[in-house]
């Protein structure tokens, strides 16, 4: 036993409060401006400020800059407390803050200008990428450090989060952002087609997991119980949920895939992991809202319970509809509509919104040592944030379910309802403006937190707080166990054991199957009995002895969430096979493709064109043959988009006549009336840079497309050749554009999509192939 | 919810003032975990192991099959009726009678071109869809001294002598008589 005293580091947690209620403020209003662009598309300002190149920006605001600054003021909050000591490193706490806050200043001003990997929620180009993994890392090494000075033995649920997040985000942003760069601002992802889209969506599923999920859900294992003072409801629930959430949660990525070209078992497992996920979830949400049992009235008074409480809600609700929409059949509809994004924003306005608020209502008046300006105020936000979320979400349903049905509606004889993609659209056009209306009411409620807080903390002043603890540091019995009795816990084994079953189910036929699913009950049941007679003996747990050594911790987090990446990742990525590479009929793209490819990129067409016809009689119908993993093979990124606010374009190319994409990327609304598609006049008179074709062909080189060294060395004049295909039908119809302009090689890769061959064909072997004859509307 | 009897409800951990219980899992939270795993077992099983149900892509493969098949049975000469038919050995068969007996006199028993243009080359004056070599067959050019064939071989040999020049003509690229026409991808 000793007595120390402490005081804690909670200026940097006052800064990332306060970096994350600045960054809030301008994500949310990014967020209600591109919401009013989809409304009235006169709201885009060409080219920095159209809808394509903003809406990473929200994205990316609200994710990283809002709710990663309100993560981290939670987690330095927290962690020093619950571990009775200061953070190792004041410096290394500074490094991260500042180092953070350059990053997302870098993010606000390279996305608008179109700097972009098109990699959703991971769009920042490799320098910026390498700043993140380089700050992170120092986070990292902070908090470890802190782990390992720590006058509080045994570690609590919060912490087994936070480490979780740690590593897992490492991984992710890691492999996720794997590129060979072309320029300072500009590089290709190593992984192309199939394979990149798996590695995206294991990376963007977990974000939403390991970023949105895990760490908010150790802040609220710390501030909802201080807030509502009462126990928090149960440990052995806090076990079993981290560990099945943590291990569960990184192969549940394929379900953003279903239907797509994504070889099969992986989209199954995908959904399946997907749906296991519901309990893990609703543990976290269950042991957030029994804490509150037998003091329920206080919700009524307290506008920081009330927060809580409705977080957690939300989370339930999103957790629910998180595996729902994972069902195949419910994807078929769902996917590419407004429910998706309905879907995050109950995620992101009513978990991660709602908890930063109670968080930050509850922590700035005890930092300033002053009460809360007004109560009343935070009530009226409270019910204006809820409100807003409401409103959002009951359009974007709507909407989804709408469109989506529309879609896939077929008459009596077999046709579409609705062919024209723009008659979906303009149905669907009173909700974009509810939820506008939504949107800005949230925005309000947020406008009037800001206010309230500021008057707060101008009435108090911040200081650091200090206390006196008793140190107990008499070890205890589960601390004289060795690693080795770490490494035999009976838990750890029952569980390979079991998952080793379940994995040798999935490879045998039905005989052999149904025997080892048998085993796995046993096994399961063997397990719990034998767990039950150890906790009846009054032996220490093994969790108990791990949650005490944060490095086998940490090392068993992490094993844990690399087995489902491993095993989905690996064989697509290595196993030939996987992906049929059958494509000797696939042509890599020319020089001038590629620089259009890049436009398209930079332009960030992708947030509202998909490149993936699914599987599905109505999309055959609409656009033609299902998309065959084959045709992405030389796709690096991949461009399969996540959204259609406008249709697909995989099978895009010769379809219309070149005059047609001119027409409509100057003015969309020549071609298509009613679109809210932003307008693009500046590609007919910006210049591509020719002389970077070659350099563009060698880097994919190295990346694997099969380019002879004759098509580098001519790629400046393959460009022009090609350009003059289109620029002499272009001006056969009185249009006259440069050659060089962008205009020209982003018609040359619009036509060039879904065909072996683009504009100006290059070899001359027939066609006529089924593959192109059959594409239904030709 | 499982009852909370007052001796379960002991405090196994206090930090920073927060206690931790130790409550019961809830029975039906055990029954959501518990019935998610054993439904992905004999989802796996009934899909991927045994197959008896068609995955996404077997289905959506039937229904295309489908849908083309009817709409050759309501339009038999549709350019996806051709391609159907290039895809049956009979139809190709009575198609490459018609061929032998009718067309190669003047377009060259591969097509080649004698008096009528090659028909294998990537040159075309009429088209080259299923659709337009249906056309040519059944209506002819008879101002440019091809007749029209349809009244005389009937509609259902015109559209198999289609499917086999599809088939078998078209795209074989052969030496023969000089282009005519429009070069085509």
């Amino acid at each position: 036993m000793r007595q120390v005293r402490i005081e804690y580091d909670d200026q940097v947690v006052r800064q990332f409060a306060f970096a994350s209620i600045l960054f809030g403020a301008v994500g949310l209003l990014v967020g209600v401006l591109i919401a009013t662009q989809l409304a009235w598309w006169q709201a885009n300002v060409a080219p920095y400020f159209s809808f394509s190149r903003l809406r990473p920006l929200h994205t990316n605001a609200v994710i990283f800059a809002f709710v990663g600054n309100m993560m981290f003021a939670g987690i330095y909050y927290s962690t020093q407390r619950l571990l009775r000591v200061r953070m190792a490193s004041d410096l290394l706490s500074r490094i991260h803050f500042w180092g953070w806050q350059a990053i997302i200043v870098a993010a606000a001003v390279t996305l608008p200008l179109g700097i972009t990997t098109s990699k959703e929620y991971a769009e920042l180009e490799w320098p910026i990428d390498i700043a993140i993994a380089v700050v992170w890392v120092v986070f990292a090494i902070n908090f470890f450090w802190t782990l390992a000075k720590r006058n509080e033995k045994h570690l609590y649920v919060a912490l087994w989060f936070y480490i979780a997040t740690i590593v897992t985000v490492a991984v992710l942003h890691i492999v996720n952002s794997l590129a060979l760069p072309l320029t300072p601002w500009k590089s290709y992802s190593i992984f192309s087609g199939v394979q990149d889209a798996l590695v995206q969506w294991w990376y963007g599923h977990n974000a939403v997991a390991f970023f949105l999920t895990t760490p908010i859900l150790g802040i609220m294992y710390y501030f909802l119980p201080k807030a509502a003072e009462r126990p928090v409801y149960s440990y052995r629930l806090s076990i079993v949920h981290f560990w099945s959430l943590v291990f569960m949660y990184i192969w549940a990525g394929p379900h953003h895939l279903l239907y797509t070209a994504l070889p099969e078992w992986a989209q199954s497992l995908g959904m399946l992991f997907s749906l296991m996920l519901w309990a893990p979830s609703w543990g976290g949400m269950l042991n957030g809202l029994l804490t509150l049992r037998g003091a329920w009235q206080k919700v009524r008074e307290e506008p920081v319970l009330k927060f809580f409480v409705a977080g957690v809600t939300f989370y339930g609700m999103a957790t629910f509809e998180g595996p729902l929409l994972s069902i195949k059949s419910v994807s078929a509809l769902a996917h590419y509509s407004d429910w998706i994004i309905g879907h995050v924003h109950t995620g992101a306005l009513g978990w991660n919104g709602l908890m930063a608020f109670g968080l930050f209502y509850w922590l700035l008046p005890r930092i300033y040592r002053t009460p809360l300006h007004s109560k009343r105020a935070a009530d009226a936000h409270f019910w204006m944030a809820l409100l807003g979320i409401v409103a959002y979400m009951l359009s974007m349903w709507v909407s989804g379910v709408n469109q989506g049905l529309m879609w896939k509606a077929t008459g009596a004889d077999g046709t579409l309802t609705y062919p024209s993609f723009v008659e979906t659209l303009l149905a669907i056009r009173p909700m974009y403006i509810v939820r506008v209306l939504g949107g800005t009411l949230y925005l309000a409620g947020f406008v009037l937190m800001i206010w309230n807080l500021w008057k707060t903390v101008r009435a108090g002043s911040p200081a650091n707080a200090v206390v006196e603890v008793v140190v107990d540091d008499t070890p205890k019995p589960e601390d004289r166990v060795s690693i080795g009795t770490v490494l035999a816990g009976r838990p750890l084994w029952f569980t390979v054991l079991g998952f080793l079953l379940a994995t040798l189910f999935v490879f045998v036929s039905a005989v052999p199957a149904v025997l080892l699913a048998v085993a796995v009950l046993v096994v399961s049941e063997i397990g719990y009995l034998v767990a039950k007679r150890a906790a009846a003996a009054g032996k220490p747990s093994w969790f108990g002895i791990i949650e005490r050594r944060p490095l086998a911790f940490t090392v068993l987090t992490l094993v844990a969430v690399l087995v489902g990446g491993v095993a989905e990742l690996l064989p697509t990525i290595l196993v030939k096979q996987a992906v049929p590479h059958s494509g000797e009929a696939q042509q890599p793209y020319t020089a001038l493709e590629l620089q259009g490819r890049d436009l398209y990129v930079r332009e960030g067409c992708y947030v509202c064109h998909s490149q993936m016809i699914r599987p599905l009689l109505a999309e055959y119908q609409r656009y033609g043959e299902a998309s065959r993993a084959e045709e992405f093979i030389y796709d690096h990124p991949f461009q399969w988009g996540s959204k259609r606010t406008g249709p697909d374009l995989h099978r895009q190319g010769g379809r219309y006549p070149s005059l047609w994409h001119y027409a409509h990327l100057v003015d969309p609304r020549q071609t298509s009336p009613g679109s809210n598609m932003p307008a693009y006049p500046f590609l007919a008179t910006h210049r591509i840079d020719v002389a970077l074709g070659a350099r563009k062909l060698e880097l994919m080189r190295r990346l694997g497309v099969p380019y002879a060294d004759e098509e580098i060395a001519a790629a400046a004049t393959s460009q022009r050749e090609q350009a003059a295909t289109v620029v002499a039908d272009l001006a056969a119809n009185g249009v006259e554009v440069a050659w060089d302009s962008e205009m020209v090689a982003m018609i040359a890769y619009l036509q060039r999509l879904g065909r072996d061959r683009g504009v100006a064909p290059t070899r001359t072997e027939a066609v006529a192939t089924e593959g192109v004859a059959a594409g239904g509307g030709r | 919810m499982s009852a909370t009897s007052p001796d379960e409800r002991k405090v196994v951990h206090v930090y920073d003032d927060i206690e931790e219980e130790d409550n019961h899992l809830p029975n039906w939270w055990l029954a959501i975990l518990i019935g998610s795993i054993v439904f992905s077992f004999a989802y796996w099983f009934v899909y991927h192991t045994t197959g008896l149900r068609p995955t996404p892509l077997a289905a959506y493969r039937a229904d295309v099959a489908a849908l083309v098949e009817a709409r050759i049975r309501a339009n038999p000469t549709s350019p996806e009726a051709i391609l159907a038919l290039t895809r049956s050995p009979e139809a190709l068969a009575e198609g490459e009678v018609v061929w032998r007996t009718t067309c190669a006199a003047c377009h060259g028993q591969q097509g080649e071109g004698v008096i009528g243009p090659n028909l294998t080359d990537r040159y075309w004056i009429h088209g080259h869809g299923p659709e337009d070599i249906l056309k040519a067959i059944t209506e002819g050019f008879p101002t440019k001294g091809m007749p029209g064939w349809g009244p005389i071989i009937g509609p259902e040999r015109s559209v198999k002598a289609a499917a086999y020049v599809v088939a078998h003509v078209v795209g074989k690229d052969l030496p023969g008589r000089a282009p005519q026409g429009e070069p085509v991808d």
